[in-house]
């Protein structure tokens, strides 16, 4: 190898460990921030039984069972608020079926499906210690 | 991809997930981590058994890194025959012998992206099967069932897991580049000061 494709060599090696590192460790910052953010839940609700009642957790490549199972609504529900029938779309994903059924309307299967789970799911009212009587 | 890919998984489950992991440890770009820690979760939620697809899918990256490993050690003849009695080469291959194993460890977990060329550079430098299947299966176990348990700890919070761990992945590398970088630097000026020691002043 000649001295000045060695030099190249060297540079380029340099130059990409350098953007790699920077970005990627500017994202690590920013991901750790969020990660932090996050705490797992508890060990003793950490069961699958526990009903998930945030909806801001839909996504384009969920299925309607698994979302179905997921916040603990018939799965019937959902097609029916989307007016499709469950045989062969089973194993599509949201996005998938927004593609099929409504190409005009970006997302119409997430919003629609999460305004149908906020209006099923039972939100857990938290409970309160009755205020002593003086 | 990895949206084409979740959905596959919780459509077809465990089988899906090994054959993903099987052939992202033959070198297709899969997001292999992204979907294990996904995985995680949904066997949180109910989804899938940890323990059946944990095993299926640690027993299916490693016998994709072994096919990896044989491709480099049936390349190794012709490689052997261009490169073999070159000082560089015996350097290579003995430094390989030396670090090899933990190479091979850290790659399956830690800095995923390299974890080809190492299975490649295993077979090829000679680096013991048994050794490899070693620091293979350790590494792999870190990966399916460490990364994995993270996402069932998390549960519907996984994609903050993931960001985070596979922008660590991503500096790793960086720094490892830039680290060869500075070392490739560092040995050609001592090469270059001892050429000019090497000279006689006139």
């Amino acid at each position: 190898m000649t001295r000045a494709r060695q030099r190249i060599l060297i540079l380029a090696l340099i130059a990409t460990g350098l953007l790699l590192a920077g970005l990627f460790g500017l994202r690590s910052l920013h991901a750790y921030r969020e990660f932090r953010a996050h705490r797992p839940p508890p060990a003793f609700s950490a069961d699958s039984q526990t009903v998930e009642t945030n909806v801001g957790l839909i996504r384009g490549w969920m299925t309607i069972p698994f979302i179905a199972k997921m916040y603990q609504v018939p799965p019937a529900v959902l097609y029916k608020a989307l007016g499709i029938p469950s045989q062969g779309n089973r194993d599509k994903s949201l996005k998938r079926l927004n593609e099929e059924y409504f190409p005009k309307v970006p997302k119409f299967t997430e919003t629609t499906i999460q305004a149908i789970l906020l209006a099923n799911i039972e939100i857990p009212t938290p409970t309160f210690a009755p205020m002593p009587v003086p | 991809m990895s949206d084409f890919l979740l959905t596959q998984v919780i459509n077809y489950g465990a089988p899906f997930l090994g054959a993903v992991v099987f052939f992202g440890a033959l070198g297709i770009p899969f997001p292999g981590t992204l979907i294990v820690i996904a995985v995680g979760a949904f066997c949180k939620q109910g989804f899938l058994s940890w323990h059946t697809t944990g095993l299926i899918a640690w027993t299916c990256v490693v016998l994709g890194d072994c096919l990896s490993y044989a491709m480099g050690y049936y390349a190794r003849e012709p490689v052997l025959r261009r490169l073999g009695g070159s000082d560089k080469w015996i350097k290579a291959e003995n430094l390989f012998q030396h670090w090899g194993g933990m190479s091979v460890f850290l790659t399956r977990f830690l800095i995923t992206g390299m974890a080809v060329p190492v299975n490649l550079l295993a077979g090829t430098g000679n680096l013991s099967f048994r050794r490899f299947l070693a620091y293979d299966l350790s590494g792999e176990a870190i990966w399916i069932f460490g990364y994995g348990g993270l996402g069932y700890l998390f549960g519907t919070q996984w994609e903050t897991v993931s960001t985070f761990l596979n922008n660590v992945s991503g500096f790793l590398l960086g720094i490892i580049i830039l680290a060869i970088g500075i070392w490739l630097a560092l040995t050609v000026l001592r090469k270059n000061e001892e050429t000019k020691e090497q000279v006689p002043d006139i």
